[in-house]
């Protein structure tokens, strides 16, 4: 669901540290800590106490046992992961739509918000730009039944595409590279192109028009002038969307991949977050298989976040924490 | 912005609008094709190939019918407007509780950020997570799909903000009158952050919504507490369930079609009214940083 773009700025320092004696502070703030305690035993419950399971991604787990009597593996589980079939191509897939999604994906919000800001008729632009919003409040399921549907045989987009002479096909079953990769990736397109726009375009409208005009005295066109004024002055945004976009990847790749992948597919489709969840569920599962791979997955998500923050706070001066 | 009037930067803005035109088609043409389906012919809907811009066949709400009198259906979309009015609820609460007290001075307090910092970072993932509902008695209930998932880190620390902007002097103003502290952060703070925090809510209240796999994993077998749209991904699998049976009503076949208008068009039609704050918020907190 993406990231709250909003500036949590912690900032304790704003606050004066008057340095109270912890027996004072109880007696201070007792009913503060009173009031925080609902939200102290939620995180508690439903983030902590699940964090001592990952040492199941080094037991042989089994329920009768418990996580304390089960038996001691290290890294089994590790090396059957990267040394099996699934695994290894889960985080091929991943890192392929990973990239599709920060070079394509992440492009067309701003190519889209440029095409918006030169073109001058307002009305017929604020009516286009609202079009746009419209997927991004249609749910995961609706939009993935709408692909469904729209790939299927007879369906509008392999109609459209058979007039260029591709075979009629249920798209999202073709196994082919990279077929379900680019269908993945439009799919995001489409979904979130519009609302993604949005930060783009009032930062564009920010700069100064006289910048424009000066650029235009000078005899800059139009292309020009989006080169030398208008992609200089958001720089610093894109960079630093950029860089929480890599941070939050892997939740950006995975979320619907459930509802469009199929038994005929997975060696393409599958990634990180559905090769755990298939280990987890149904017939094949595999405890420490899944907490395993769901444990790389946690690491993984934790240091891309850690590294593009750094990068983001030395680059654009911005980060999340 | 400066235009050009030559015939070239007229040809551009003609492409321009028609690039603007063909996206703005793409977003709209989706979802009315499912609404179009929705009115249409059963059985010529089903033999036609492509995109349905007008009713095929006539129109026909048999569909509509088929929907509004299968209880399974209407059963459904009050278990899902309850699980939104309970997360976003119950998330309001422990935001509002959450940000309150840590916008104040106190020494846990940096323990609690960081606590709420760590967990937005890292999680023990799905089966720890299951493992643990699972003895807490959740699985099975609906209120696995409210509680667990009712809120999250960023959105505590969004209410913490929320409050920090609140001047100083109006807070000290009512601490002199005598407000405690829960009026203080309901009848004082909370409406003068109403803005941010409203955008939480929103966020909440549309996700539940939209939720599905929570439903899936913790109440597979509990047909009677699906969500929506936990409810439409089945129906719009066994879309072709109904040719076995020997007189096929084909009006069945537009039942996948409802479902997805009736779970959609709210959300669409509510939009607009925040359509503002929600585009003024992402804006705040990216052009600000």
């Amino acid at each position: 669901m993406g990231i709250k773009r909003n500036k949590p700025g912690i900032s304790t320092k704003a606050l004066k540290p008057d340095k109270l004696s912890w027996k004072e502070d109880f007696r201070k703030n007792g009913i503060l800590y009173l009031l925080f305690l609902p939200v102290l035993v939620w995180e508690i419950l439903f983030h902590y106490l699940p964090l001592p399971g990952i040492l199941m991604a080094f037991q042989d787990f089994s329920i009768s046992k418990g996580l304390f009597g089960s038996k001691w593996v290290g890294f089994e589980h590790f090396v059957e992961l990267f040394t099996g079939s699934g695994f290894p191509l889960a985080f091929r897939n991943t890192v392929a739509m990973a990239i599709l999604s920060l070079t394509i994906g992440f492009s067309a919000s701003i190519i889209f918000a440029l095409i918006l800001t030169t073109f001058p008729h307002k009305r017929f632009r604020r009516l286009a730009q609202s079009a746009s919003y419209l997927p991004n409040f249609v749910s995961a399921v609706v939009m993935c039944s709408l692909a469904t549907e729209f790939l299927s045989e007879k369906g509008a987009i392999t109609m459209f595409l058979s007039l260029f002479g591709a075979d009629k096909q249920n798209w999202l079953a073709n196994p082919d590279i990279p077929v379900f990769w680019l269908i993945y990736t439009f799919i995001g397109i489409w979904q979130g192109m519009g609302w993604g726009s949005i930060v783009y375009v009032a930062s564009i409208s920010n700069i100064s028009g006289e910048l424009h005009e000066a650029a235009a005295i000078d005899g800059a066109n139009r292309f020009q002038r989006i080169w030398h004024v208008t992609l200089p002055g958001i720089l610093p945004l894109i960079v630093m969307m950029w860089t929480m976009n890599v941070g939050i990847v892997l939740k950006l790749v995975g979320g619907n991949i459930l509802l469009l992948y199929m038994p005929q597919t997975y060696d393409v489709a599958d990634v990180l977050s559905t090769y755990t969840y298939r280990m987890s569920f149904g017939g094949s599962a595999n405890y420490g298989l899944s907490t395993a791979s769901g444990l790389f997955q946690s690491v993984l998500g934790l240091i891309l976040l850690v590294t593009s923050n750094k990068l983001s706070k030395r680059a654009a001066g911005y980060s999340l924490f | 912005m400066v235009e050009s009037s030559s015939f070239a930067g007229h040809m551009a803005n003609v492409i321009l609008g028609l690039v603007l035109l063909l996206i703005a088609f793409c977003s709209i043409v989706p979802m009315w094709h499912v609404l179009m389906a929705s009115i249409s012919e059963g059985r010529d809907l089903f033999a036609k190939d492509g995109l349905v811009l007008l009713p095929v066949g006539g129109l026909n709400f048999e569909g509509y019918k088929l929907v509004f009198s299968d209880p399974s259906i209407l059963r459904s979309y009050a278990v899902t407007v309850f699980y939104v009015v309970g997360t976003a609820g119950l998330g309001l609460l422990l935001n509002v509780l959450g940000g309150y007290v840590l916008s104040q001075n106190s020494r846990l307090k940096p323990f609690f950020v960081a606590m709420l910092m760590f967990s937005m970072m890292f999680s023990g993932g799905l089966i720890p997570s299951y493992i643990v509902n699972s003895r807490l008695g959740l699985v099975g209930s609906p209120l696995a799909i409210i509680i667990p998932g009712c809120t999250n880190a960023m959105a505590v620390i969004m209410c913490m903000n929320a409050f920090l902007q609140v001047p100083r002097e109006t807070v000290e103003a009512a601490r002199m009158d005598g407000a405690g502290h829960l009026p203080l952060m309901f009848q004082v703070m909370l409406p003068q952050g109403k803005g941010l925090i409203m955008v939480t809510v929103i966020n909440s209240a549309l996700m539940a919504w939209n939720a599905w796999f929570e439903a899936s994993i913790y109440l597979p077998r509990q047909r009677k507490w699906w969500p929506l749209q936990l409810l439409i991904r089945d129906l719009t699998a066994k879309n072709q369930d109904f040719l076995n049976y020997a007189n096929p009503d084909y009006n069945r076949y537009l039942i996948q079609y409802v479902v997805i208008v009736i779970a959609t068009l709210p959300v669409l039609l509510t939009f607009p009214f925040f359509q503002k704050r929600l585009e003024e918020n992402m804006v705040v907190g990216a052009v600000k940083g």
